[in-house]
């Protein structure tokens, strides 16, 4: 064995030194290292962890499905609204190779002139082109089943209405961007659509989702709820066929009508014409089409008032149901001349019953004086009592709250302001100087004959969760004792009178149903001032029933060119037609 | 262990009486080397690892299963929306009423307890 000095290989001072002191440096410069590590890695944990997620974590909605909207059909219910999923085919022209083989497999499927579809697949600088909008799950799969390079299809959910255009105004539509407009589908936007899912899933590059990383999160989507409408599809079915007759006979481009139930206040049928096919909304040039009349646009309503002025001085205690008057027919207010059509003949005594037969103006106008005490004037009390009634008790110048986009509120002008404040009343007192909409003629006509009760008028007669979950919607007593029940059972008759006096075909047998109704021919207001000198609305209330009303009709006719006075030449013979169908086909109890 | 240990243990076997067998045992200590536990640690690493490989792939099958399952489900619902289309534009009123069965019935008039 060799043997060593003592101290040969013992390190000098300044080697140790040395060392240790590379070693303080190297750990030094570690420490910091160490302590910058758990600086962004603990403290600015949270910060750098969203900064990294904002480059590669991504949200996406995921649509939930649009509940479907129903209608009843007799006692059965059937869908008027769904949804359907289609497909967009589409191309990328610079994948492909046969373009005459690939056009002549899209003419055969989709029913298209090849020579375009070859066209669109030799577009250059482009990438894709839409070869057809709306191809069915069978076009599609026909035409995958090809195997074509560069020809895709991408599925789109679309609304469809499998009625047509039946009830389209009612309904509204889905616009490109899943939001309900106009109608219901407006209205109910919210219980239709339900609520949206969300994907937050991590991706690539290019932003695509990586399926099954771990830090994905999915809310799965909640479907809408159904809605079951009020409306009867037969009911409306004829209803519509019967009002577009009636403005074809009175040579009149537009109209409305609407069927209501007096005692629950669901709506049974509505319509407007001209009408449109909300699953082709997109190719409807005027957009007016798209707004539901019946509730949108308020007009005068004309004498159609006059039965809601008699009731209001029925109940006001004024007059009673047998109470004369003697009738100047004329009136002199505010320098202006109320008067009467020439028909109803000069002056005389006058019941409340031929101031409704007779559509007499004065006689509304002389009720308006009863309802301040007067005999021969319009007083501010009977201004007020009056404007008390239209508002407060009729509902009128306020929206009904219907489940429809866009609803109109109608005026009612001010008892104590204005112009020719007296004038203005007395015209109001038969309709003019005021507006409404139909519906809410078809409102406060309703309480007037069901006893006095305003019904909230409603489309929505029960929505369904998806969970299955039914909430029936239940009627809305908006406002009891709007009338007396007294009062109501005394119109009643004089309603029925009207119809009596009036001439339909065929005619009613009171006897055993009770049809009752007033006709309306209001002027219409130039924007310029005053009323157009030719052009008139045509209007008709009345209902149908047994001992108590059972449907309540409202008929608007606009500016209809036929021969006679609007409301009973245009209007009139529409609601006679709308009262057969109900009583033939739609179980109007008799009087017992 | 000796024979004068195993006769020591046996005196001082206190359940030991006069004239009963004394029974001796061989006792030695038995343990595993390095190499037996490396082994063992090793097939039970392996044992783990394909425990852990067969629920992963159990797993990803179910996933797979689950996903074409819910796939399954979609055609399904997307065909039962289509039937119902499908089936509410054949029960649709202006079908029906250019039905050839619409167009062979005869119109009805009111009945007379409506008219006068």
């Amino acid at each position: 064995m060799p043997s060593y000095a003592a101290g040969q290989f013992a390190k000098p001072l300044k080697t140790v030194l040395r060392a240790r002191l590379w070693y303080v440096i190297i750990m030094a410069i570690f420490g910091v290292f160490l302590v910058r590590l758990f600086y962004l890695q603990i403290i600015r944990h949270d910060y750098y962890n969203q900064a990294a997620a904002v480059g590669h974590l991504k949200e996406y909605d995921i649509a939930a499905d649009r509940g479907k909207i129903e209608a009843h059909s007799g006692s059965s219910v059937v869908p008027i609204a769904l949804n359907q999923t289609l497909y967009t085919i589409y191309a990328d022209p610079s994948l492909i190779k046969n373009a005459p083989q690939v056009a002549g497999t899209l003419a055969d499927v989709l029913k298209g002139k090849e020579s375009d579809y070859e066209s669109q697949l030799r577009t250059k600088d482009t990438r894709y082109v839409v070869i057809a909008h709306k191809a069915t799950a069978d076009q599609k799969s026909a035409i995958l089943a090809k195997k074509y390079p560069g020809v895709g299809a991408q599925e789109q959910p679309y609304r469809t209405y499998p009625n047509g255009s039946l009830a389209s105004q009612v309904l509204g539509f889905v616009n490109d961007d899943g939001k309900g407009v106009y109608g219901i589908e407006q209205a109910l936007n919210g219980t239709l659509s339900g609520t949206p899912g969300q994907l937050k899933a991590v991706t690539d590059v290019n932003g695509v989702p990586l399926a099954a990383n771990t830090d994905n999160i999915l809310t799965q989507p909640k479907a809408g709820s159904n809605v079951v409408l009020t409306l009867d599809v037969g009911m409306q079915k004829q209803l519509e066929d019967i009002l577009k007759k009636g403005l074809d006979h009175a040579k009149s481009n537009s109209g409305s009508a609407i069927i209501i139930d007096p005692n629950t206040g669901a709506i049974k049928a509505m319509a407007n014409w001209p009408t449109y096919d909300p699953a082709n909304y997109s190719s409807v040039t005027d957009a007016s089409l798209f707004t539901n009349a019946a509730v949108a646009d308020p007009l005068e309503i004309g004498s159609v008032m006059k039965p809601l002025t008699t009731a209001a001085a029925l109940d006001t205690g004024a007059v009673q149901a047998n109470t004369t008057y003697n009738d100047p027919s004329s009136y002199k207010i505010d320098d202006f001349t109320v008067k009467n059509i020439e028909e109803d003949g000069g002056p005389g005594i006058k019941s409340l019953a031929d101031i409704l037969n007779l559509s007499l103006n004065t006689g509304a106008t002389w009720l308006l004086m009863r309802m301040g005490g007067s005999n021969d004037t319009i007083t501010q009390k009977g201004r007020d009592t009056w404007h008390d009634y239209m508002v407060n008790h009729y509902m009128f110048g306020k929206e009904t709250g219907i489940e429809q986009g866009y609803e109109a509120a109608g005026s009612v002008p001010d008892p104590d302001k204005g112009y020719a404040r007296d004038l203005t009343y007395a015209n109001t007192a038969f309709g003019q100087a005021m507006t409404a909409t139909p519906l809410q003629l078809a409102s406060a006509f309703s309480a007037i004959v069901n006893g006095g009760t305003y019904y909230k008028p409603h489309l929505v007669d029960a929505t369904i969760a998806a969970s299955g979950k039914q909430t029936n919607v239940q009627p809305v007593v908006v406002k009891n004792n709007v009338v007396s029940p007294g009062v109501s059972q005394a119109l009643r008759p004089l309603l029925e009178n009207v119809i009596n006096k009036h001439y339909f075909t065929p005619g009613f047998n009171q006897a055993v149903y009770s049809v009752g109704g007033k006709t309306g021919t209001a002027q219409i207001a130039n924007p310029a001032g005053g009323y157009y000198e030719n052009d008139y609305n045509g209007t008709y209330v009345g209902y149908v029933g047994g001992n108590t009303p059972q449907y309540v009709i409202v008929v608007r006719v606009n500016k209809p060119k036929v021969a006679g006075y609007a409301g009973t030449a245009a209007a009139q013979p529409i609601f006679g037609d709308l009262a057969h169908m109900l009583l033939d086909k739609f179980n109007v109890t008799p009087r017992e | 262990m000796t024979y004068s240990s195993s006769l020591a243990l046996s005196r001082k076997n206190t359940f030991a009486s006069r004239n009963q067998n004394a029974v001796t045992f061989r006792t030695r200590d038995r343990s595993l080397g390095p190499i037996s536990n490396t082994i063992i640690l090793i097939v039970l690493a392996c044992t783990l690892g394909l425990l852990y490989l067969t629920q992963v792939t159990k797993t990803n099958a179910y996933g797979y299963k689950v996903n074409s399952l819910l796939q399954q489900q979609q055609q399904l619902k997307q065909e039962n929306d289509d039937l119902q289309v499908a089936s509410a534009r054949l029960e649709s009123l202006d079908r029906v009423q250019t039905s050839d069965v619409a167009k062979s019935m005869v119109a009805v008039a009111p009945a007379a307890t409506v008219q006068n």
